[in-house]
């Protein structure tokens, strides 16, 4: 079938003349509303390629509530880590509390958060009985609000290191890279 | 229906080109799509800063100790409120010292302040140039730099600082291809 010039068709072929009149409009204004379809499918396709653009198939991280993490511009990929949140005095690890950070606060020194240590250092063991043959990476990523003072990253960075993860990522909002 | 005629109908017994999309299934096809991804999208990007703890640690024993020189770190100092102190130092030696104003530029963006340091990223980069180890694209070994706080600094400037240390790249060959890497790893001072 050709392809015809655009026009009203809908039930023209009704052979009553009331109900064209009704479909056409009949001197009053049509109650049918033309949709143009050459520009919603426009916007469909273009709202379809600007999400497929922007999809992350990695996923997103979650973050601990009522933690805010500072922005930066020259970062790296999240790779998967256990998860180290330090949230007001609270520890969680993978969103397990593992300690609090009250004893460093009060006696504002640097320090070896116990409990901490021991659930990564037990990760850590759990880690190299699930992969014998393997290196044990090492990696572990802090999340820490961005008014948290620093002798509790200092401690929380130093714990995690003595457990057997030297290799510490701090998570941060990522900003778009601006010319230097 | 849309459709496409060519104009050469289906004349005789040739199969017609005229070809016809069903408008309804591919608009449905696009709602679904763009469905999909609406609820899949992720519009926060996390992000990692590095800082390693993995220090090069003591001399091999099997190695004779007088013939390795420690090499130079930069040490950042950001106990002063006015200043930082950019300490090149060779083991226990100090090497160089020079005082940085401390400039902080904030830029609040929503419920976080982002806070930059481009005096200092720019003054690292140029003592980096002059002073640092590991420039040789085939070089693997990165140039160390220790950041040094005090106790109540908040953890969005030690960010900022990082940052800026992080903003100076070098090239290196790994494998066929040379990629743009951070020129220093950075760590905190235990003291």
């Amino acid at each position: 079938m050709p392809i015809q010039t655009p026009a009203r068709r809908l039930m023209r072929h009704v052979g009553l003349e009331f109900v064209e009149a009704k479909v056409g409009g009949g001197g009053h204004r049509s109650t049918n509303a033309a949709l143009s379809l050459t520009s919603m499918i426009d916007f469909l396709v273009v709202t379809v390629v600007f999400l497929l653009m922007t999809f992350s198939a990695s996923g997103e991280t979650p973050i601990a509530q009522g933690l805010t993490l500072p922005k930066a511009e020259n970062t790296l990929d999240m790779i998967d880590a256990p998860m180290v949140a330090v949230v007001g005095s609270q520890i969680l690890v993978d969103g397990s509390p593992s300690g609090n950070t009250r004893t460093v606060e009060e006696s504002d020194r640097m320090q070896r958060i116990d409990e901490l240590f021991n659930i990564l250092k037990a990760k850590r063991e759990l880690w190299k009985q699930t992969h014998p043959n393997k290196d044990f990476p090492g990696v572990v990523m802090l999340q820490i609000d961005q008014n948290i003072k620093a002798v509790i990253v200092k401690s929380v960075f130093q714990t995690a290191a003595f457990a057997g993860f030297p290799n510490v990522s701090f998570m941060v909002n990522n900003l778009p890279k601006t010319a230097h | 229906m849309g459709g496409v005629d060519l104009g050469t109908g289906g004349g005789g017994k040739r199969k017609s080109l005229d070809s016809e999309i069903n408008m309804i299934p591919m608009i449905d096809l696009l709602m679904v799509t763009i469905s999909f991804l609406l609820i899949t999208a992720v519009w926060t990007h996390m992000a990692r800063i590095n800082a390693d703890a993995q220090v090069p640690g003591p001399p091999r024993p099997d190695v004779e100790q007088e013939k390795i020189e420690p090499e130079k770190q930069l040490h950042v100092e950001m106990r002063a409120e006015d200043k930082f102190v950019l300490v090149w130092k060779q083991g226990s030696t100090t090497v160089d010292s020079i005082d940085v104003p401390r400039k902080d530029v904030i830029q609040q963006q929503g419920s976080v302040e982002v806070i930059r340091f481009p005096d200092l990223a720019e003054k690292v980069e140029s003592e980096w140039k002059a002073k640092g180890q590991h420039s040789n694209p085939t070089d693997r070994k990165l140039d160390q730099a220790i950041l040094h706080t005090d106790n109540k600094t908040e953890f969005k400037y030690i960010i900022g600082v990082i940052d800026a240390i992080y903003q100076i790249h070098r090239d290196m060959q790994l494998g066929p291809k040379t990629e743009k890497v951070p020129a220093f790893n950075i760590t905190f001072a235990v003291n």
